[in-house]
């Protein structure tokens, strides 16, 4: 091969040709070829080397490394070619909408949201957000729960956050940025929160935040159909919302006023994630479906909304919640810790999909 | 034949103010809309406009001068447009669909 490339100039590889095998490579979610997409960015050949970034959507993208091997394969299978290097980067689209606004530094915005309380949401939008950081994005998290504020228990963080002049400074935990309109609502008067005082605290966590440059804005919202979900739905443009349910919650008849909520909205239903789905042993490892099973996911199929996976009732994840320190990032590589890193990818792949559906609005 | 439903109806693609007291609203399955500002007023959903029990409108026609305009527009979330108008009222919020539906053109008063 050496010899061929040295020897034999008047076959130069171009770009072009590099750029043609690169288009066989799909993007699975968006349904188009990386180059029609832009993923490829300064591609350079240099003798027997080709050189290219491969920029994708989310860091946190479920079939990163699928792409990259296909990529690689493709470009050293032609000839003249003895090395590929590639390297992976990305870049968080924005929701169309949301950069005409006051959070223009904020890709996306997306609600974590339930039927009935205690399913699991602030547990869920937790470890989807400290998933999300890891894996390399920008991510802040905002609780949305004034009356039972415990994600900031899962953060491990108790104390308001400190403020200058009057813009909030986040705090940060578990590589996010966080504010809790529960901590913000302690350190005031204990003042009887009703709709406008919520409404009114949730404009400022949003809007007075110092949020700075974000890829995804996580919001745990509290139970129901409130005013917080009202609000922000009207405040902001959400690239969509997650809904979280239990296998009880048979069939999600009781998700399903949320559901009608956001369609009224107008905000994306990004898919369903079933929580508390299984029972792992922490004795034998073993699995019980308590509570029957494939309910959530058969619900998805009918609403025609992706499924994000079950995940199991597991102490691990409580305990870990317990102590502040989520279990994504405490047992990155336990089962539960695996299931909710993937489910957290799964969600990054939808609001990809999302930024680049929405169609953008012109408003002159 | 029923109104145009279904989201591309009801998806604007382009909002523009052509004059100060007219409004376009391109939709994502071709259509063109021109809201007049007083008719528009007119059907302000607001809850000081329109009586929640009742149905009732609380604002006519004779209320509304015929060189209302628009003083500001806003996107909400998603799903709507809140006008501030030149008679100061600003807290009526138009959904995309109230928007589409209420479209003055022939060809959409007939269905
Ligand atoms: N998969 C799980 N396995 C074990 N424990 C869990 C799991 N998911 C949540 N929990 C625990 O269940 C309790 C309720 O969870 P969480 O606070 O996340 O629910 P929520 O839906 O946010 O509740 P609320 O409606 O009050 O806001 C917590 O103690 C949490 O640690
Ligand atoms: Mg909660
Ligand atoms: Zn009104
Ligand atoms: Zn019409």
């Amino acid at each position: 091969m050496a010899f061929w490339n040295k020897d034999d100039k008047g076959v130069a590889l171009g770009e072009e040709q590099v750029l043609n095998v690169l288009k066989k490579v799909q993007d699975p979610d968006l349904h188009k070829d990386i180059v029609s997409l832009g993923f490829i960015r300064n591609l350079k050949i240099d003798n027997g080397t080709v050189a290219f970034d491969l920029n994708l959507t989310t860091p946190a993208c479920p079939v990163k490394d699928q792409m990259r091997d296909e990529a690689v394969a493709l470009v050293k299978a032609l000839p003249g070619v003895q090395n590929v290097e590639i390297k992976m980067t990305s870049e968080v689209r924005q929701t169309p909408q949301l950069d005409k606004s006051a959070l223009k530094g904020v890709r996306n915005i997306v609600a974590v949201g339930s039927g009935k309380g205690g399913v699991g949401k602030s547990t869920m939008a937790v470890n989807i957000a400290a998933s999300l950081g890891a894996a390399g994005a920008r991510v802040g998290l905002l609780d949305g729960d004034i009356y039972g504020p415990t994600t900031p228990i899962m953060l491990g963080l108790d104390l308001p956050p400190k403020s200058v002049g009057n813009r909030m400074i986040p705090q940060e935990a578990a590589g996010l940025k966080f504010i809790s309109m529960g901590l913000l609502v302690k350190s005031e008067q204990p003042l009887i929160w009703r709709g406008p005082m919520a409404h009114k605290a949730l404009q400022q966590c949003l809007f007075d935040v110092d949020w700075g440059e974000l890829d995804y804005l996580v919001v745990d919202l509290p139970p129901g159909t409130g005013d917080v979900h009202l609000t922000l739905a009207q405040a902001v443009p959400l690239t969509g919302a997650v809904i979280v349910s239990t296998p009880q919650d048979v069939g999600l008849r009781i998700s399903m006023k949320t559901l009608r909520m956001f369609q009224q909205t107008r905000v994306p239903i990004l898919g369903i994630i079933e929580n508390m789905s299984y029972y792992i042993c922490p004795h034998c490892n073993s699995q019980d479906h308590i509570f029957g099973h494939g309910g959530g996911r058969r619900a998805a199929e009918q609403l025609g909304i992706p499924f994000f996976g079950e995940v199991p009732l597991d102490l691990a994840i409580r305990t870990q919640s317990d102590i502040g320190s989520p279990i994504v990032l405490a047992q990155p590589n336990s089962p539960s810790g695996r299931t909710l890193r993937e489910i957290a990818e799964r969600v990054a792949a939808q609001i990809s999909i999302r930024s680049y559906e929405t169609p953008v609005l012109e408003v002159e | 034949m029923s109104r145009p439903t279904g989201t591309q109806a009801t998806t604007p693609t382009k909002i523009k103010k052509i004059s100060p007291g007219e409004l376009m609203v391109q939709w994502a399955d071709g259509h063109e809309t021109h809201h007049l500002a007083p008719v528009l007023r007119g059907m302000c959903p607001c809850a000081s406009c329109k009586d929640e029990m009742t149905g009732m409108r609380m604002i006519l026609p004779i209320h509304i001068p015929d060189d209302l305009e628009f003083r500001k527009i806003e996107i909400v979330g998603q799903y709507a447009l809140q006008f501030e108008w030149s008679d100061g009222h600003h807290t009526g919020i138009y959904s995309f669909e109230y928007l589409r539906e209420l479209c003055p053109c022939p060809e959409c008063k007939l269905v």
